[in-house]
């Protein structure tokens, strides 16, 4: 029992840290249901695994893509610092919005959100001109559909600042990864290409998960027994999707992120009328 | 040396500067793994199972606890390792941009640093 116990959890960890690297979303989002629905977790310590694992696949994925310029540092610590501040100022939302509307708000987003991704599946976001001049936060990668290096340029700065402030704020209370917000963002909203987008926002989370895990560290909220084998899986897994991220057409993997998106969205509905 | 030379030669030492960080996350991130592995096989060598109680976080007995091969000291250490690494990943960063002088990403980096540090300082001192 012991040893399939631990493989089972294993396999969860190499299921949810491919996933997770693929989409820029750390993995918690299927991880925590999986712990805490099939094997019985309490759901803080569901979370807290979560958190450890969410910064294993941070650093594979981050790992995996050093030197190919495909994560954006620049970007990715100014919009981290936006969502550390409003994560941090959760509480004073929690008193002025109920999290019921707050839910039904966030449904709301994400559906409107995942629409607009499906609308723009076969958008890029790249400059073909190796050349062209990238800007302050923009930057170059070696892009493997086109097989050539290609440029992207960073738009609405200040608005996507503000939208991380009220991304790290709105996850903080609704238990939600901040990724599931912050590719669309940059992807959508920033005009970077998403796999730029997924793995800036993997680097980023890794650093959010960092914060909130020394927490749980410090509490007693870290199981070693469950968090080894899960991280192990997580780290295997987000390593082999970060080299399949490679060669997946950036349609197919918008469209898994929409998949996701529907599904966050009818959860949140769903808790509402619970 | 135009201005767009300068803005090039800054973009290709921050690449660098970036590539030297990533190598360094990819080492602690196998170490990390490594030392979890290591707790694993202990772990199952010992048949302890997932589900059983596991021993505190003790700071101060944890790393000689490694040369008796608890299982959990091992794990322990590859946990806090792989929470250490985005940490790390921002510290060195911060050097980075400090030595090109970039005074924003410096601030930033800082920044990002200070609100962990109050997370972790609230979580010391606020009781639950």
């Amino acid at each position: 029992v012991t040893a399939s116990l631990a493989a089972i959890i294993f396999t969860a960890g190499v299921i949810s840290g491919s996933l997770g690297a693929l989409l820029g979303l750390g993995g918690g989002v299927f991880l925590v249901p999986f712990l805490n629905l099939v094997l019985g977790f309490p759901f803080t310590a569901a979370a807290a695994i979560s958190l450890t694992t969410v910064i294993a696949t941070s650093s594979s994925v981050s790992a995996g893509r050093a030197g190919k310029q495909l994560i954006n540092m620049k970007l990715g610590m100014l919009l981290e610092v936006a969502t550390a501040g409003g994560s941090f100022l959760g509480g004073i939302t929690a008193q002025l919005i109920a999290q019921s509307v707050l839910q039904q708000l966030f449904g709301l987003v994400a559906a409107i959100v995942a629409v607009i991704m499906l609308t723009r599946l076969r958008r890029r976001n790249v400059i073909l001109d190796p050349a062209a001049d990238p800007g302050v936060l923009g930057g170059r990668y070696y892009e493997d559909e086109s097989r050539t290096t290609v440029t992207y340029r960073v738009k609405r700065l200040p608005v996507a600042v503000g939208a991380s402030f009220i991304a790290g704020n709105v996850s903080s209370l609704l238990g939600i990864g901040g990724g599931i917000i912050k590719v669309p963002l940059m992807n959508l909203a920033m005009g970077v290409p998403l796999k730029v987008a997924t793995a800036t926002s993997n680097m980023m989370i890794g650093i959010t998960a960092a914060a909130s895990a020394i927490i749980y560290l410090i509490r007693g909220g870290i199981d070693p027994y469950v968090a080894g084998p899960t991280v192990i899986g997580v780290f295997i897994g987000a390593t082999a999707g970060t080299r399949i991220a490679h060669r997946i057409n950036v349609g197919y993997l918008r469209l898994l992120f929409v998949v996701v998106l529907l599904v966050t969205a009818f959860q949140m509905f769903q808790r509402v009328l619970r | 040396v135009t201005g767009f030379d300068r803005v090039a030669a800054r973009r290709s030492q921050q690449v660098s500067a970036e590539r030297v960080a990533g190598r360094l996350l990819i080492v602690v991130t196998y170490l990390s793994v490594a030392l979890l592995a290591v707790g694993l096989v202990l772990m199952l060598a010992n048949g302890i199972s997932p589900l059983d109680a596991a021993p505190p976080l003790d700071l101060t007995t944890v790393v000689s606890q490694l040369a008796s091969l608890d299982p959990a000291a091992f794990l322990w250490i590859g946990l806090l390792t792989v929470i250490a690494a985005p940490i790390g990943r921002v510290i060195v960063s911060g050097i980075n941009y400090s030595r090109a002088d970039d005074r924003l990403m410096v601030a930033v980096s800082i920044g990002i640093l200070l609100v962990i540090a109050v997370g972790v300082g609230t979580a010391l001192t606020v009781s639950v």
